[in-house]
């Protein structure tokens, strides 16, 4: 009996520890930053400390169109690489999962080796190829396809698609997790039932992989929105970011108070869209 | 041949049991590769510093005589502008890991009097603050020295267009130039102070100054379809020298000769409208571990022959007026009271009152 008791108090001891040190992990590295980031936000104005909390940092933020410009474009950015990862990430995720090749190994290995050198390298990668005289614009003089080089740097579309480049390993590791989950016989049956291959696709795979498919979504937008490097690189005062206006006002300005609510706005918004995302791919992988 | 069950033996003859003999290596391996427990010893000083071309002149002119002449180490932080060194000043509340500060600029001084942040100093504690400059003394609050000056100087490439004359080229350089440099002009953010100053001078070329921008925006708004590169510190700038994709930019005076003499295709000049002088200054963060050693940094980093060999090596003008020149280097740098007293240096409190409201301005007609 005792012994009994014994092992339930250390195995509820090592649920306690398992929970808690994680939990201590987060409330000491992200809870009580997140906290000190919301009390600068209200407590500090223009460099100097305020006496009593005041909201003035958010309605200067919120009151100039280029501020809400800015808050629009990071969204716009984070749901049009979500996208676009999704979309390039889908096919890609679809042949390593079927294909029987015996160099499938070295082709999931290939596809995923973008994760292994630095997001500044890749990003100066296509800063190489977009810029003012760089290999693309070279490559349509030479073509004859354009008499002056394009513009192509600093702009919200170079951003993109650094951002879904940099991004595209995660979209493919999370729909390949739910193809490799789904049962090839189901798409099969549907073939036999008389099911093109594109309603098959339509009506079975894509709805089975949707929480990859979301996943992947949600992966890639709540990573670009809160990108620094990419947008800093690719993008200039005309294409500024979230994340790049919060160092902006961070370091250059040294205007803390701004920044946090810059910071805050970032954090509130995507989590609340992350949240209505997850419920929404919950929903309809139930659905399905 | 050993014999795999043969027990390696010990140094001093005994046998050794392998178990002892991995944990042992293992110790000594992690032992190796820790951090000491006691990371910084009395006798070293942090010095933070800019990185760059301007490292290896300032260690072989200041860091290493110090070092010697203390017999202490010194340690090199490169990591950082003037303005994200103090940002770590503040975060860590006077407590970076660095002793000195030794590239800061007045906003930042100015900013870490404000806040508590940067060590008093006086001339018990700092002896050659009496040789300064007369400015010196008044330009900033007494937590910083200044320890050399540079001034705002226009750079061009000498491949592609005409020595420019006066600010209004650069601000207006269709009218200049033509459309030959559409995309060959370079802006800098406001973080960086060189971008405040070129603003200023802007404003001063229609009537204004820093009590009325207007004239500076306007002219922003009328160089911005020639802008082609827009960046935030001065070092970022320099591969567009470099590869001859920036034609025209203002350019601390110091990095600008360091850069020509380099071989880039650029020359700079001082426009016929005048310009404006930088500070360069430094300081103690209150949390330093070592104030007593960074106080006789500051103190050696002003003396005579340092600043001599450091302001021929970097081609920054002195802190003092005490020192015999070369007459090259007197025809390009402040060496004189009457030319530092001609020298324009905007009022420190005012920037830092007006930076914010100038920053989003800037950012509100570059974005648009």
């Amino acid at each position: 009996m005792n012994t009994h008791e014994d092992g339930l108090l250390i195995g509820s001891l090592r649920t306690w520890l398992l929970i808690g040190l994680p939990t201590i992990f987060l409330l000491v590295f992200f809870v009580s930053p997140t906290l000190y980031l919301f009390s600068a936000s209200v407590m500090i104005s223009d460099s100097v400390p305020l006496e009593q909390p005041s909201l003035e940092n958010y309605e200067l933020l919120l009151s100039r169109p280029l501020y809400r410009w800015i808050i629009l474009r990071s969204f716009g950015v984070g749901l049009a690489v979500g996208a676009l990862v999704v979309l390039l990430s889908y096919p890609v995720a679809y042949f390593l999962v079927r294909t029987t090749s015996r160099w499938k190994g070295l082709l999931i290995a290939i596809t995923l080796s973008p994760l292994l050198a630095s997001v500044i390298v890749r990003t100066y990668g296509w800063y190489v190829i977009l810029n003012h005289e760089g290999a693309l614009n070279g490559l349509l003089m030479w073509l004859q396809l354009v008499e002056q080089p394009l513009r192509l740097l600093p702009s919200t579309a170079a951003i993109i698609v650094g951002l879904s480049h940099a991004l595209l390993p995660y979209g493919v590791l999370s729909i390949m997790s739910s193809l490799n989950g789904m049962n090839p016989a189901l798409e099969r049956a549907a073939m036999s039932l008389g099911a093109t291959r594109t309603n098959t696709f339509l009506k079975v795979t894509l709805p089975l992989t949707l929480p990859g498919v979301m996943g992947g979504f949600i992966l890639a937008f709540s990573l670009a929105i809160s990108a620094y490097a990419t947008p800093a690189i690719l993008g200039g005062p005309a294409t500024e970011t979230m994340a790049t206006t919060i160092r902006s006002f961070m370091v250059a300005l040294l205007d803390w108070g701004l920044g946090s609510a810059m910071g805050v706005i970032l954090l509130a918004s995507s989590l609340t869209l992350l949240l209505l995302g997850t419920l929404l791919g919950g929903r309809k992988a139930s659905a399905a | 041949m050993h014999s795999r069950s043969t027990p390696p033996t010990s140094a001093l003859g005994g046998a050794l049991p392998r178990r002892s003999l991995l944990l042992g290596t293992a110790a000594a391996g992690l032992g190796l590769a820790a951090p000491p427990l006691v990371a910084q010893t009395p006798e070293t000083l942090i010095v933070n510093a800019y990185g760059g071309e301007f490292q290896p002149i300032f260690e072989e002119t200041v860091l290493r005589p110090f070092a010697q002449k203390f017999g202490v180490q010194v340690t090199y932080d490169s990591a950082g502008t003037a303005s994200e060194d103090y940002a770590r000043i503040r975060a860590s509340r006077g407590a970076p890991g660095f002793d000195v500060a030794a590239e800061l600029t007045p906003p930042e001084i100015l900013l870490g009097a404000r806040e508590r942040l940067l060590e008093p100093l006086t001339e018990a504690t700092v002896p050659n603050l009496r040789h300064l400059w007369a400015r010196s003394r008044d330009m900033i609050p007494p937590v910083g020295i200044v320890h050399s000056y540079q001034y705002t100087a226009l750079i061009w490439n000498t491949q592609k267009i005409a020595r420019p004359d006066t600010w209004r080229d650069y601000w207006e350089p269709g009218k200049r130039y033509g459309e030959t440099i559409r995309q060959h002009v370079i802006n800098y953010n406001p973080g960086n102070l060189l971008s405040i100053y070129a603003l200023i001078m802007a404003a001063k070329l229609g009537g204004g100054g820093v009590d009325n921008m207007e004239p500076a925006w306007a002219l922003l708004r009328a160089q911005k379809p020639y802008v082609g590169t827009v960046v935030t510190t001065s070092a970022q700038a320099a591969p567009y020298f470099e590869n001859g994709q920036v034609w025209l930019s203002p350019y601390w005076s110091a990095r600008a000769v360091y850069y020509r003499d380099e071989g880039y295709p650029i020359d700079l000049m001082v426009p016929s409208d005048g310009t404006i002088g930088l500070a360069n200054c430094a300081a103690i963060p209150v949390g330093s571990r070592n104030k007593r050693l960074a106080l006789e940094f500051l103190n050696f980093r002003l003396d005579r022959d340092v600043q001599r060999a450091f302001n021929l090596g970097y081609k920054t003008s002195p802190a003092r007026p005490d020192i015999d020149w070369p007459d090259d280097f007197k025809a390009a740098q402040i060496t004189t009271e009457a030319q530092m007293a001609a020298l324009d240096f905007p009022d420190n409190a005012v920037l830092a009152a007006k930076r914010r409201e100038w920053t989003m301005r800037w950012q509100e007609i570059m974005a648009a």
